[in-house]
C-alpha cells in the first residue's frame, strides 16, 4: 500500500522548529491549509508552547495570534457551559460522562489545547433519556430538527437526541445515549463505557471516558462519523491522546483487548495506523502487531487505506481536488452503511436530498453586514 | 471581577459568565462603599450611609434600594451576600 | 506597484487565473473572478491600492463567480468563496461587486482576532481617531463619506481595527459603502467624490461605493490614536449638536457594536477601558452634512 506525500500541516505540527526555514509562501500555504483543517490554533499552541511564536514572520504570525485568541474565548466559553448544563441536569441525580473537546478540556488533557470547540457531547443512559432532555428544556435549551423525518432520524436509528440549542446562549449540547448509532453494524456497549468512566477530580457530577475508551470513541467518530471533512483534525486529536496515554506502559496493552471487547477493532486499526503515518504516532512494537492483527481482509484493507489517504488530504489552494471530494463521498457512503443498514440508508439519503431542494439551504448565512 | 469608573458610572466585566454591564450611579455608590468596607456591610449600614435623612422612611426606601441593587450584584456575580 | 499601474487586460488575466493580490492596510487578500462587474468594480475603487506579487503572504483567498450548479443558466448569479468554501447565499449577478466587498467584510470580523473590531466608521486629523459606531439609520456611511472630503482622512466606514496592546486604530482605506438617498446626497455635497454605478433591489434597497480617497489609501500605513467617540444620530431638519455622553454609556455602545469583542474576553474589557480612557465621547445629531463638518471642523481644532 502506497503511502501518500504528507501534507504540510502534519509536517509543521510534527516539527515546529524547522519551520524557521520557511519562507512567506510556504507560511501562506501553511497557514490556509491550517485554516481548512481546523488545526491554525492547534499549530499556533504548538508553536507558542515552544517560545517560538517571536521568531514567525509578522503576517503570518497575526493569524497564529488571532488563532490563539479564538481558541481560549472557545474553552472559556466551553468551561461555562458544561457548569451551565451540569447546573440544569443536577435534580436528575444522574453523572454527566462528558465526550470529546469537553472532556479533554475539563480533565486538562494535551489534546484541548490550541483546539477550536464547538458542541458540548454528553452521554447518558438511555433510560434516563426523556428526564434529561425535560431538564435541559426547562433551562432554556430547545429542540431543533423538528421535521417527523428528522426526530426520527436521530431518535430510532441514532444515538442521540436531536441537538439541543440554548435560546440565550445559541450554545448546543448532544445528548448522545451511545457512541455509534443503534443501526450500526458495530456495537459498543454503552453499559461498558459508563462502567469504566471515571469522575473528574474536583467536578460534581462530571466523568470521562476511561483512557482506552478516549482513544477509541475519538478512533470511532473519525473513521465512522458522516462530516469526513474534519478528520485531519479528529487524527490530531487522536496523536495527542495516544502520545499522553501511552507514557503509561499498561495502556498498550489493555487498548487492542478492549477495541476487540467494545466491537471497535477496526476504527483502532485505522486509527493507529493512519496517526502514526501522518502524525508520527510513537507505538510500541508489541502493540504495533496487535494493532495489525485487527486489520481487515488486505483486498478490503487496500481499498480503504487509499479511500482513507485521499479524503484526509486536505486540498490544496488552486488544486480542482476532484478525487479527494469523491474519496470523501465514498467513505461518507460507508460510514452511513456502517451507522445504518442498506434499506434505511437508502431512505435515509433520497430524504436528505428532497428536502434540501424543498427548503433550501438553511445553514448558509445572509452576506451583507 | 473587573470593573471601571467614569464619572460615578462603573462597568462591569463578569468573568464567570463573560458578560459586560453598566450599573448606574447608585449601584456604583453601594459598590464602592462594599469595596471600602474592610469586612462587607450590613443593608442597614449601607442604606443609613446612603439615606439623604433620618426619617424612618426614608431609610426603609433606602434600605430597599440598597437590597434590589444588592440582589442584582449577586446576579452578575460582582458581590455575595454572606449568611453570617 | 499600485492596482492603476496593471492594464485592464492584465487585471483580467490576473482575476481570471492566479489571483489578484490587494493590499488593504495590513490585510492582503487574493482575489479571483471571472466576472466583469468584479474587474470593473475592482478597477475603479481599488485603483490606488497596493498590489502584491506572489511572493509575498496573502492573508486571504476569495473568489467571486457564478455558482457551479445547474442554476448558473437560469437566474444569473453571483456567489462569494473563501478557502474553497462558500458561506453566503448567492445574490443576483449585478451585484458582484457588492457581494465581494460584504464578503472581505466577513472575513476581516470573522478572523482578524489580533484586533478589536468594531462596527464604526473611523476618520483622522492630525493623528487622532474619530471613532463613529454605527447602529443601524444612524447616517454614519454618509458622515463618514462627507468628512473625508472636507478634510479627515478615511480609516475605514465599516470596521474599526484596534491594536489592543496600543489603543491605535488600524486603517483599511476601503470604499465606503453608501445606500439609497445617501448616494444623492454625497454627489451634491462633494462633486469630486468618485461613486459606482448604484446597484438597486439589494437587501439594504440601492448601493453604491465611493472610492477611498488616494490619500487616504497612501497613509494607509499611518496609524491613529482614539481622541473622539461620536455616536452620529441624521435627523431631517435637525441642526447639527454635539452632546456629552457619559464615557460609561459610550463603553456601553461600544461593547453593543463590538464584531469580536467577546472573543478578547477580559483583555477586550480593559483594552476598550483604555480607548474610551482616551476619548471625548459625545452624541451627535444633523440634519445637513455642510453644517456637520463644520462642527467637526472646530472639535479638531479646539481639543
Amino acid at each position: 500500500m502506497s503511502d501518500g506525500p504528507r501534507p504540510s500541516i502534519t509536517r509543521a505540527l510534527r516539527d515546529p522548529p524547522a519551520l524557521a526555514s520557511c519562507n512567506l509562501r510556504q507560511w501562506e500555504a501553511l497557514v490556509l491549509e491550517a485554516r481548512r483543517t481546523n488545526l491554525l490554533s492547534r499549530l499556533a499552541h504548538e508553536i507558542a508552547e515552544r517560545g517560538l511564536l517571536d521568531r514567525v514572520p509578522p503576517a503570518p504570525r497575526a493569524h497564529l495570534v488571532a488563532a490563539q485568541t479564538l481558541a481560549q474565548a472557545q474553552a472559556d466559553a466551553m468551561r461555562r457551559e458544561v457548569k451551565y448544563i451540569r447546573k440544569a441536569l443536577a435534580r436528575t441525580g444522574i453523572d454527566i460522562v462528558l465526550l470529546k473537546g469537553a472532556a479533554y478540556l475539563m480533565v486538562g488533557l494535551p489534546a484541548a489545547r490550541g483546539r477550536l470547540f464547538t458542541d458540548v457531547d454528553i452521554l447518558v443512559p438511555f433510560e434516563r433519556l426523556p428526564e434529561v432532555e425535560a431538564a435541559l428544556m426547562l433551562h432554556g435549551w430547545f429542540a431543533t430538527h423538528h421535521s417527523a423525518y428528522d426526530q426520527r432520524y436521530y431518535r430510532d436509528w441514532m444515538h442521540e437526541l436531536p441537538p439541543l440549542r440554548h435560546a440565550v446562549r445559541t450554545t448546543v449540547v448532544d445528548v448522545h445515549h451511545a457512541i455509534l448509532p443503534r443501526t450500526a453494524r458495530l456495537k459498543p456497549s454503552s453499559a461498558k463505557l459508563l462502567a469504566a468512566s471515571r469522575p473528574i477530580p474536583g467536578e460534581d457530577r462530571l466523568r470521562v471516558l476511561s483512557p482506552a475508551d478516549l482513544v477509541l470513541h475519538s478512533a470511532t467518530h473519525l473513521f465512522l462519523n458522516e462530516e469526513l471533512s474534519q478528520g485531519l483534525r479528529d487524527l490530531a486529536d487522536l496523536d495527542s491522546l495516544l502520545r499522553h496515554f501511552g507514557d503509561d506502559p499498561g495502556f498498550w496493552n489493555e487498548l487492542p483487548q478492549r477495541a476487540v471487547e467494545l466491537d471497535l477493532a477496526r476504527p483502532l486499526h485505522y486509527g493507529v495506523r493512519h496517526a502514526s503515518r501522518l502524525f508520527g504516532t510513537p507505538v510500541p512494537g508489541a502493540a504495533r502487531s496487535h494493532v495489525e492483527c485487527l486489520a481487515p481482509p488486505p483486498w478490503l484493507d487496500g481499498i480503504m487505506g487509499a479511500l482513507h489517504e485521499r479524503a484526509l488530504r486536505p486540498v490544496a489552494p488552486g488544486e480542482p481536488g476532484l478525487l479527494t471530494p469523491l474519496a470523501r463521498q465514498a467513505l461518507f457512503m460507508r460510514a452511513h452503511w456502517l451507522r445504518m443498514p442498506p434499506m434505511l440508508l437508502t431512505r435515509h439519503l433520497m430524504s436528505k436530498i428532497l428536502r434540501v431542494d424543498r427548503d433550501g439551504d438553511h445553514s448558509r448565512a445572509s452576506a451583507d453586514i | 471581577m473587573t470593573f471601571r469608573e467614569w464619572n460615578g458610572e462603573i462597568v462591569v466585566f463578569n468573568q464567570e459568565t463573560g458578560s459586560t454591564h453598566l450599573l448606574d450611579e447608585f449601584a456604583g455608590i453601594v459598590l464602592r462603599r462594599l469595596m471600602a468596607s474592610e469586612c462587607g456591610a450590613t443593608v442597614e449600614e449601607l442604606a443609613t450611609a446612603l439615606a439623604y435623612g433620618q426619617e424612618a422612611r426614608e431609610q426603609q426606601e433606602s434600605e430597599q434600594a440598597v437590597t434590589a441593587v444588592l440582589a442584582e450584584f449577586a446576579r452578575l456575580g460582582v458581590a455575595h451576600a454572606d449568611a453570617s | 506597484m499600485i492596482l492603476a499601474d496593471l492594464s485592464r487586460s492584465e487585471l483580467e488575466r490576473r482575476l481570471a487565473g492566479p489571483g489578484l493580490r490587494l493590499r488593504a492596510g495590513p490585510v492582503v487578500t487574493q482575489i479571483q473572478s471571472l466576472l466583469g462587474a468584479v474587474a470593473d468594480g475592482v478597477a475603479l475603487h481599488y485603483a490606488a491600492h497596493p498590489i502584491e506579487d506572489s511572493d509575498g503572504f496573502a492573508d486571504f483567498f476569495v473568489r467571486v463567480d457564478r455558482p457551479r450548479n445547474l442554476r448558473r443558466w437560469l437566474h444569473p448569479q453571483a456567489v462569494f468563496y473563501i478557502d474553497g468554501e462558500a458561506p453566503f447565499t448567492p445574490l443576483p449577478l449585478d451585484q458582484a461587486f457588492p457581494l465581494l466587498e460584504w464578503g472581505l467584510n466577513w472575513c476581516i470580523s470573522a478572523h482578524c482576532h489580533q484586533y478589536l473590531i468594531f462596527h464604526a466608521a473611523v476618520v483622522e486629523r492630525s493623528g487622532r481617531a474619530l471613532i463613529l459606531p454605527a447602529p443601524p439609520g444612524s447616517g454614519k456611511s454618509t458622515l463618514c463619506a462627507g468628512l473625508i472630503h472636507r478634510g479627515w482622512r478615511l480609516l475605514s466606514d465599516e470596521l474599526a481595527l484596534i491594536d489592543p496592546a496600543t489603543s491605535r486604530v488600524i486603517p483599511l482605506a476601503r470604499p465606503v459603502s453608501l445606500k439609497n438617498r445617501s448616494i444623492d446626497v454625497i454627489r451634491a455635497f462633494a462633486p469630486a467624490a468618485v461613486l459606482s454605478r448604484p446597484v438597486h433591489d439589494t437587501t439594504k434597497g440601492t448601493v453604491a461605493h465611493m472610492q477611498a480617497t488616494p490619500d487616504s489609501v497612501r497613509r494607509a500605513a499611518e496609524f491613529a490614536s482614539p481622541a473622539w467617540i461620536v455616536m452620529p444620530r441624521y435627523e431631517a431638519g435637525a441642526t447639527a449638536a454635539l452632546t456629552t455622553l457619559p464615557k460609561a454609556r459610550a463603553f456601553m455602545e461600544m461593547v453593543n457594536g463590538g464584531f469580536n469583542y467577546s472573543v478578547h474576553g477580559r483583555k477586550g474589557f480593559e483594552a476598550l477601558a483604555r480607548v474610551v480612557d482616551l476619548c471625548a465621547c459625545h452624541t451627535f445629531a444633523y440634519g445637513d452634512l455642510e453644517e456637520a463638518a463644520k462642527l467637526f471642523d472646530a472639535l479638531a481644532t479646539k481639543s
